[in-house]
């Protein structure tokens, strides 16, 4: 009860902040020069003034400010994220069909890097300065120094033009009409060579975090008080040292979750992943500012619910935090 | 079949909206009145004949039977008519220039629609393709916003395809129409456009055979090399001959000192085009020789009997003509200081840049790059007009009526609208050459002056024309038939076939 309480509260007080968060990204995104109408007309080549008017007009550009501001929050209020005139389609609808294939591919690249992270880490800590540390620790320093576009590139090269065994890219073969689990395998077959790419970096960073904060843990007094009173070495660090270790673990993962929507455009172009990611970018370069605002709206309120998400789970890892 | 259109297009409203990655998809959709031979003369398509009259004030269609939209409406003058009226002459961007003279369209029968001008349109005749002037279906548009339109991303028309479905960021699927008009046409079943966005996957997906053809030079000259030792795949630069294209340099001649037509022309002297054709184009391409692409050699209008800035002793020629114009060398060797605005569209605009500020420096010109994203890019030059020297890329349509007069007219000085006279070029004498052309209704009186006013451009040289574009289609080869007029990429597939 007092946690249902608690997150109720948390998401109360959040309100104001993503209100504040509209406001801002309002603003900020009116500094931009250039507006959408031009850039419209730049691509098809030439077009009369009174063409760029009717366009303007139509994007409601030709209103003050405070109006589109006003229009703006009003439509928000009602849950309307309105209407992307560059693709001719709401925006709702643009974000929800790329929703999906950002969270399989942000799901599987994250809990890869997390999960293998922590084990790697954990397997490196334990048998410090062997080989099996050596090697681990080698591999993540590479990993966390190779850009993932480059990998990509080259696993497309090896696995796909070299091999064959993978797709260059996409989301699933186009028109070969799968259903069922061939479609699932046919999905995880497009899945693997960007997840690899995107997961890579992050399970360096993971591994080698938990590693040294294994190390560290592994020097407290709370672990020799446990070897005095005779727990086994698998007792300790199963029950005493993991849970404290992952705390920084979960403190860079919850900071690092809110980067997981705009972190991957490199990756979603290089594998024409439909993702998020581009469709910002393109926002952005066209100044399709409902589609932007939208998309920044939405991190927002996904931020927010990683903050809190965090916060539980140091509490379940934590006893001794209260909330 | 699975072609690569690079990048992905907006929107699919082709009758408001010309950008370029449009055309692939839909004119598979949306066919026009005319098709166009080898020799870039009109055939018959939704039109079965023509007739121009003596004055040239008005050309009357014989309209096809049969022919039926997507949708199962019948296709008739009607649909002739409202697409001419409501929506092309209305939205369609280069309305003021192609349907200036456009004042109704005439419907005494249901298979015989007249199109009325004010005045003779001689360049009419060589846009009537589906991917300058479509024809929409009247009852899917009449009654309705236009632009709102909801077939705008779902289009209805009367060509060999018709649309299925778009998954966006990643593919759109044309599904085949089985009743078009042409018996036993197409004979794919489906056309699957693809969208890529990084150029070394695209290359990759055509070299692992998932993609079949990629027009328009959606892969990038550097890989074009390796991809011709590939055995499943070859190239060819057929398709693109009413696609006319140059590179350019816009002097923005309120800056002094670009308001002297010797500094301007020192410029042009100064650029080697073939390092830039070698360098950064990848050979794909002429050194342009003026302001009209060497494409329109085939019907008459080109000319390279103008000022050369291509001569050996260009340098000194350059360096002359500045010490002429009072701009002596400084103590660091350089006589003045300009920006470049660096076009956005593309890396190979940057090394272009980069090429430009050394040979410019050779001469004492001092560039400085300026790169900006494109929505900045476009407003600094076309609405600011806060520039000096302004690298863009322009396609020259299918007539020289589209090239000169949007770029060089001075009626085409327009604040705040992108690819015009930016550069405040202003000559009465070349107006008063290009107005009389573009009614001219002889086609040898017509190519005399613009032969003419390409001799007039070249001696003021408001611009520096740069490269004469090629574009390069990769296909594979079991792709049969897929390039089978001058419009190539940008028209429909409807004789191509896949090996199995």
């Amino acid at each position: 009860m007092r946690f249902a309480r608690y997150i109720g509260y948390r998401l109360v007080t959040a309100l104001p902040v993503i209100f504040g968060i509209i406001v801002l990204n309002f603003l900020l995104i009116h500094l931009a020069p250039g507006d959408a109408a031009s850039v419209l007309a730049g691509e098809s080549g030439a077009a009369t003034p009174e063409y760029m008017d009717e366009l303007r007009h139509k994007f409601g550009l030709d209103q003050s400010l405070g109006m589109q501001f006003l229009t703006y929050v009003s439509n928000m209020a009602h849950f309307n994220l309105g209407y992307s005139y560059r693709n001719d389609a709401d925006v709702s609808s643009l974000i929800l069909e790329r929703l999906g294939p950002t969270s399989l591919l942000m799901l599987t690249a994250f809990g890869t890097a997390v999960a293998l992270g922590i084990i790697l880490g954990l397997v490196a800590a334990t048998g410090r300065n062997s080989w099996r540390d050596n090697i681990i620790s080698l591999i993540s320093l590479v990993a966390y120094a190779t850009p993932g576009f480059w990998l990509g590139l080259m696993m497309i090269v090896i696995f796909s033009i070299g091999l064959g065994w993978l797709p260059t890219s996409g989301f699933d073969t186009v028109g070969a009409g799968h259903e069922g689990w061939a479609e699932v395998w046919d999905v995880a077959r497009h899945l693997v060579m960007p997840a690899v790419s995107l997961a890579l970096f992050y399970l360096a960073l993971y591994a080698r975090l938990m590693r040294a904060s294994v190390l560290e843990q592994t020097g407290m007094d709370y672990v020799t008080t446990a070897r005095a009173k005779g727990q086994t070495e698998r007792r300790i660090m199963t029950g005493h040292v993991l849970r404290n270790a992952l705390l920084p673990i979960v403190t860079i993962a919850g900071v690092q979750a809110g980067n997981l929507i705009g972190g991957s455009i490199v990756v979603e172009t290089v594998f024409g992943w439909p993702g998020i990611g581009t469709l910002a970018f393109n926002a952005l370069q066209s100044r399709d500012l409902n589609l932007l605002l939208a998309i920044f709206f939405m991190s927002a309120c996904l931020i927010v619910i990683i903050n809190l998400a965090v916060d539980v789970i140091y509490v379940m890892l934590d006893p001794r935090m209260e909330i | 079949m699975v072609m690569i259109v690079q990048p992905e297009p907006s929107t699919l409203a082709h009758y408001a909206v010309t950008a370029g990655n449009i055309p692939p998809i839909a004119t598979q959709i949306y066919e026009g009145l005319v098709t166009y031979d080898w020799d870039q003369n009109p055939q018959p398509n939704l039109a079965t004949s023509w007739e121009i009259a003596p004055d040239g004030k008005s050309i009357t269609f014989k309209l096809r039977e049969g022919v039926v939209f997507h949708n199962g409406k019948p296709f008739t003058s009607a649909d002739v008519q409202f697409s001419f009226m409501e929506i092309l002459k209305k939205y369609h961007p280069f309305a003021p220039l192609l349907l200036a003279e456009l004042t109704g369209v005439d419907t005494p029968d249901e298979k015989t629609a007249v199109l009325l001008l004010a005045n003779p349109a001689p360049y009419l005749m060589k846009a009537l393709a589906g991917r300058d002037l479509p024809i929409m279906c009247k009852s899917v548009f009449e009654g309705t916003q236009i632009l709102q339109n909801p077939s705008a991303n779902k289009p209805i028309g009367t060509g060999p395809f018709k649309f299925g479905q778009w998954d966006r960021g990643q593919f759109v699927r044309l599904d085949r129409n089985d009743k078009y008009w042409k018996p036993g046409l197409p004979y794919l079943d489906h056309i699957i456009a693809r969208f890529i966005p990084d150029a070394a996957t695209r290359s990759a997906a055509l070299e692992t055979g998932e993609a079949h053809f990629a027009g328009y030079s959606a892969v990038n000259y550097a890989d074009l090399a390796r991809m011709k030792t590939n055995p499943i795949l070859d190239t060819t630069m057929k398709g693109y001959e009413m696609t006319p294209a140059l590179s350019v340099l816009e002097l923005n001649a309120k800056h002094p000192p670009l308001d002297k037509k010797e500094v301007r022309q020192a410029i042009a002297y100064a650029i080697d085009r073939k390092v830039i054709l070698r360098d950064v184009m990848y050979g794909y391409g002429k050194p342009a020789t003026g302001p009209l692409s060497s494409l329109f050699k085939a019907v008459g209008f080109y000319t390279d009997d103008v000022r050369n800035y291509d001569v050996p002793d260009r340098l000194e020629i350059a360096n002359k003509l500045l010490d002429g114009a009072g701009l002596p060398r400084g103590a660091n060797g350089m006589r003045f200081g300009m920006h470049l605005e660096v076009n956005s569209f593309g890396e190979q605009w940057l090394r272009q840049a980069e090429y430009l500020k050394q040979a410019l420096a050779i001469v004492g010109v001092d560039l400085t790059l300026r790169s900006e994203d494109t929505a900045t890019w476009l407003r600094r030059v076309y609405t600011d007009y806060d520039y000096d020297i302004n690298e863009p890329f322009l396609s020259q349509g299918v007539d020289p009526v589209y090239g000169l007069n949007k770029q060089y007219l001075t009626s085409q000085i327009r604040k705040g609208v992108t690819f015009v006279n930016d550069s405040f070029y202003a000559n009465p004498e070349f107006d008063g050459i290009l107005n009389e052309a573009m009614r001219e209704q002889d086609h040898d009186k017509r190519a005399v002056l613009y032969k003419k006013a390409q001799h007039i451009l070249a001696e003021d040289c408001p611009l520096v024309w740069l490269i004469d574009v090629q574009y390069v289609s990769v296909f594979n080869r079991k792709l049969h038939d897929h390039t089978t007029g001058p419009l190539g990429t940008q028209q429909a597939f409807e004789r191509a076939w896949l090996e199995t």
